[in-house]
């Protein structure tokens, strides 16, 4: 079972908040999934440790990009979608 | 199923209509239904006649290909340069992203025309579109149900033939599952076929771009329109298919070695199972081999999806913090609690659940346990479908246990729920490709879909065997009457 | 109460590529707040990282210049935190593949301080706080970054700073980074504790982002010194991100680490696994420069003066410029005191060193040494032609005339040293008592006559055989 303090540690994490019934809400389906997730630990015949890693072939860093400049975006595309200011994001308040 | 491209295609290069006027009739149509089916969240007729203008100038000067002209339609998390894009959210309210997706850029230089943007589960996390900020859209065949999700607003829009075709995105089903419910042809290319770039990002390593279209055909063209390697995308794949809508109907199944894995038919609908069984059954009298397999790590699939879509969605949307784009709350006394309060108010509950979960599974103490384990059990699936495409051409089961829900249709917890993915997970998780293709309505007259699954990059064999059984199967699904009908 | 200081110093440089790690946008320095900016590296819904292969490269090159072993398969991963200067909410960097592992650098004592890694990551934004708001330009986001990491070898705040500047001088030398501290393509986290001689490591805090040398040992001291009143009062030191402030001269907490930070690493799945192969590896081997260790010991077993070697060895261009000067076989030591004389003359700080930017050749350079070397003209006067020719741009020969080339005969010589005893009888009295400064008077009579040409050792085996 996840404790409340679990819980609120990870939407600390992920910059969530819940109220008092949300989270209550928010606990037990938790449980649920993570009793659902826990499920990867039920042994399927055949299974036990056969973990075979196949999909992890690297590419040769030699393909990868080259070093060579683009243009870059006007400054009005990059704050298109925000009310900046002075060329820049804004938002009004501290950190 | 009917074939629409080829058909426009034509009438279009005979002049018979031109791609304006033919755009017109879409956007009249969509005017006229889409308060229907709630299909379109943003449409953008005006950028459509500019599309088509250009299309009809490419008709005349003879540069038009196999799309130029036919209006279709995005997913609302595929970028178009000045078109909101909100992934059905609250916190992508406005927001108009300043360049554009890979698979628009392609289809845009091929003379498309781009009607708007369409319904779906926010972020692409839900199985019947619900999830969607702006309302769930309603299945055509039957408006008391849904259209499936995630892709819900394409499948309906191209089921109501108000969109010759649909751009979706598929990270657990989300294109095939929709499909079947709405009784068209979905398909999940291969993890590399199609350049996610411009994509909104929902599980990095499962996204695929895939097409919603009326026929085998249909979606061939389209997939041959935007497949291929991407230099903005390091995860495309330099594979050249072809022309797989030319080498359709070329072959017949005579010696096809088609894979039955009986794990993908427990707890199905026996409705669903028997018409599988007939479908199959079609191919074996067409000179199919049919070959049982077993394939008990297909059971642990689901969590291993949930794990891992889940922590990659919870990195992935850790963006939305409303200081570059999007939705931003309105009182807040400094960054870190506008940042907080945004995130609270414009996220809905299933992605929150998502979140919650994703941050879990990755955090230090639940790593190994959850993630990890999920990661290897991820290789062991590869592994077993790799063996298993050794002695099979073809896989063919369910695309979901069921057909379309009926609205607001709620299990006893969320994993009720995510249990009905259970048929197209594997897909995402091994990035093989697979095709839904309609067979028969089961009872209630809701359509009922067969997916064919292939090794990766075989998207040709499985069209071919998806369009054989079109041609020449007694197909019980009929076309939608309304729309755009020539 | 005496305490035992361990230090250990992440090390963050930014490489010296002309794009960002995951962008073809520029990595210039400076210009108008995000303007420099694309889809990409402003971490819009949609966009993808395409690792620049230029990165691994140098990432590869810095690793061997510190002895590093390198990973030959290695990959990027994503380190998940919020702040407004991260635009995904997650940093890629390396978790448990760095590019590099197992290295050291040398200090002057012999002391090997270890690199446990060196990886590479995207640089962050920048913010700006002003008049109640806080602004964000991404300019700097995404440019590519490189953290070394020691080993906790550091046993004084003098061995901090010999570290910082070793590395920085290898890393320009190697040409992976400028290494500007100033500008933040050098930034040093220094990780801090005390604890008594024999007893266990005490609680470390780590002071952030320090942008100079001095400032290492300046951050250092103060941060041992509160925390030994710490530990003095029987309290304990709390785990936190320390920051120091050159104007007040302080340290301040930052922020402390009760809450831990969670980065939830995981492998980015939009970025492919790579594969450094063995043949990539040597043959950036193979194109290292001469390291600047390498280079003292060499000019030092040329015989060269330690501390005047030392002058020079950490500047590429310098060492470049004298290696090509010796190398049309003139005496190092003379174009040494050459290059620390009147050439360092015209380069007063560490940047005009670095760029070394000056008006003539090494060709020249020998030519007048060559001159020195052949007893042709003294060395006092060949600075003299030197600083004239660094300001004019000029060649040797408009300065030294074929007179001035011909040198003094031995005849003539004799006569000068002849008519120096004649003209200075007092001179003569005092350096037959002993007093040999004396001797100084007759040169000065000697040079003014030859016009700087006569050798002043010659001369005085003359003078003294004509005293008697
Ligand atoms: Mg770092
Ligand atoms: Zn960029």
């Amino acid at each position: 079972m996840i404790t409340k303090d679990e819980v609120l540690k990870l939407a600390a994490l992920a910059r969530l908040d819940f109220s008092d019934d949300e989270l209550d809400k928010i606990i037990k389906d938790m449980d649920d999934i993570i009793a659902f997730a826990d499920t990867i630990n039920n042994s399927v015949e055949g299974d036990a440790d056969k973990i075979r890693n196949v999909s992890s072939k690297a590419t040769p860093a030699e393909e990868f990009r080259e070093d060579v400049v683009k243009d870059s975006l006007p400054n009005e595309k990059i704050l298109s979608n925000v009310n900046g200011s002075k060329g820049m994001f804004c938002v009004k308040g501290g950190i | 199923m009917k074939e629409i491209i080829a058909p426009l295609s034509k009438l279009l290069s005979s002049k018979e209509i031109s791609s304006v006027e033919l755009t017109e009739k879409y956007i009249s149509e969509i005017e006229k239904d889409n308060k229907k089916f709630n299909a379109y969240v943003s449409t953008t007729f005006d950028k459509a006649i500019e599309n088509a203008k250009v299309a009809d100038s490419m008709i005349a000067n003879g540069t038009a290909t196999a799309l130029t002209g036919i209006p279709m339609t995005l997913k609302d998390n595929i970028c178009s340069d000045g078109d909101l894009t909100t992934c059905c959210s609250k916190i992508l309210e406005g927001f108009r992203p300043y360049y554009d997706s890979t698979v628009w850029s392609k289809l845009k230089s091929q003379g498309a025309v781009m009607l708007g943007k369409t319904n779906m589960d926010e972020f692409a996390m839900g199985s019947t579109s619900e999830t969607s900020c702006y309302g769930a859209p309603l299945n055509p065949r039957n408006v008391n149900h849904v259209t499936g999700g995630s892709s819900g607003g394409g499948a309906s829009a191209v089921c109501a033939n108000l969109a010759a075709y649909a751009l979706g995105s598929d990270t657990g089903g989300s294109v095939r599952q929709p499909a079947s419910f709405c009784g068209i042809v979905g398909l999940k290319p291969t993890y590399g076929a199609v350049s996610r770039y411009g994509l909104i990002a929902y599980g990095s390593s499962l996204d695929q771009i895939g097409v919603l279209a009326n026929s085998v055909k249909d979606t061939a063209t389209v997939f041959d329109a935007i497949s291929g390697v991407d230099a903005n995308d390091q995860t495309s794949v330099d594979f050249r298919f072809g022309n797989i809508s030319d080498s359709l109907g070329q072959s017949d199944v005579k010696g096809l070695r088609i894979g039955i894995a009986k794990e993908y038919f427990e707890g199905i609908n026996p409705e669903l199972k028997d018409a599988i069984d007939s479908a199959v059954k079609f191919f074996e009298d067409n000179g199919a081999e049919i070959i049982d397999i077993s394939l008990p790590v297909l059971k642990q699939a689901l969590p291993v999806y949930y794990i891992i879509a889940c922590a990659e969605a919870s990195s992935n949307l850790g963006r939305y913090d409303g200081i570059r784009y999007g939705y931003r709350t309105e009182n807040f006394n400094d960054v870190e609690e506008m940042i907080l309060k945004t995130r609270t108010e414009g996220f809905g509950d299933e992605v929150k659940r998502r979140i919650m979960l994703g941050t879990y599974v990755l955090s230090s103490g639940y790593y190994d346990a959850y993630y990890k384990k999920a990661c290897l059990l991820r290789e062991n699936l590869i592994a077993d479908f790799d063996e298993i495409f050794n002695t099979c051409d073809v896989l063919i089961a369910p695309t979901a246990p069921n057909t379309a829900f009926p609205l607001n249709f709620t299990g006893a917890s969320p994993v009720d729920m995510y249990l009905s993915d259970i048929a197209t997970v594997p897909i995402n998780i091994t990035g093989v490709p697979a095709i839904s293709v309609p067979i028969k309505n089961d009872s209630n007259g809701l359509p009922i879909g067969m997916q064919i699954i292939g090794k990766k990059f075989s998207e040709k064999t499985i069209m071919n065997t998806a369009y054989f059984y079109e041609k020449n199967a007694q197909i019980g699904v009929e076309d939608f009457d309304g729309g755009v009908v020539l | 109460m005496s305490y035992q200081l361990v230090c250990g110093i992440e090390t963050h440089i930014e490489l010296a590529t002309k794009t960002k790690i995951f962008c073809g946008c520029t990595t210039q320095f400076g210009g108008e707040p995000n303007t420099h900016c694309c889809p990409v590296c402003t971490g819009q819904p949609g966009a993808l990282p395409v690792l620049n292969k230029q990165v691994i490269e140098y990432a590869v090159r810095a690793g061997l210049a510190v002895h590093c072993d390198i990973n030959n398969n290695s990959h990027m991963d994503r380190k998940n935190y919020v702040y407004p200067d991260l635009p995904k909410a997650y940093q890629i960097s390396q978790f448990d593949e760095p590019v590099c592992i197992n290295g050291y650098v040398e200090l002057d004592s012999g002391k090997k301080i270890r690199i446990e890694r060196i990886h590479i990551e995207e640089d962050a934004g920048k913010l700006v706080h002003e008049n109640g708001y806080t602004y964000v330009d991404y300019n700097r986001g995404g440019v590519p970054l490189i953290e070394i990491v020691s080993m906790a070898d550091i046993e004084t705040p003098e061995e901090a700073r010999e570290y910082a500047e070793k590395l920085q001088l290898i890393m320009r030398n190697v040409g992976v980074s400028d290494c500007k501290m100033q500008e933040g393509s050098m930034r040093c986290d220094v990780n801090v504790s005390i604890h008594q001689p024999n007893e266990p490591w005490g609680t470390r805090t780590e002071i952030k982002n320090i942008n100079s040398l001095s400032n290492i040992v300046r951050a250092m001291e103060l941060e041992m010194e509160r925390q030994e009143d710490i530990l003095d009062s029987g309290e304990k030191v709390i785990q936190s991100t320390m920051r120091y402030d050159a104007n007040s001269d302080t340290v301040y907490v930052l922020r402390s680490k009760e809450n831990a930070d969670d980065y939830r690493y995981f492998p980015e799945p939009d970025i492919l696994r790579f594969y450094i192969s063995p043949e990539m590896v040597e043959s950036i081997r193979a194109s290292l420069p001469e390291l600047p260790d390498d280079k003292l010991k060499r000019y030092l077993a040329m015989g060269l003066p330690e501390n005047n070697a030392r002058l020079i060895y950490k500047y590429r261009n310098v060492t470049k410029f004298f290696d090509d000067t010796v190398a049309e076989g003139v005496g190092a030591s003379n174009v040494l005191n050459m290059i620390i004389g009147p050439i360092f003359a015209t380069l007063q700080t560490e940047e005009d060193k670095e760029n070394f930017a000056i008006k003539t050749t090494s060709s020249q350079l020998a030519a007048l040494v060559k001159l020195i070397d052949d007893g042709k003209i003294r060395a006092n006067k060949a600075k003299e032609v030197l600083s004239q020719m660094l300001e004019s741009g000029k060649d040797v020969t408009e300065y030294i005339k074929a007179e001035d080339l011909a040198g003094l005969s031995d005849d003539d010589l004799k006569a000068l040293c002849q008519g120096a005893i004649d003209a200075n009888p007092k001179a003569v009295e005092d350096i037959k008592n002993g007093k040999d400064k004396a001797i100084n008077v007759m040169f000065g009579y000697i040079m003014k006559n030859s016009r700087g040409k006569a050798d002043v050792k010659k001369a005085e085996t003359i003078i003294r055989e004509l005293i008697g």
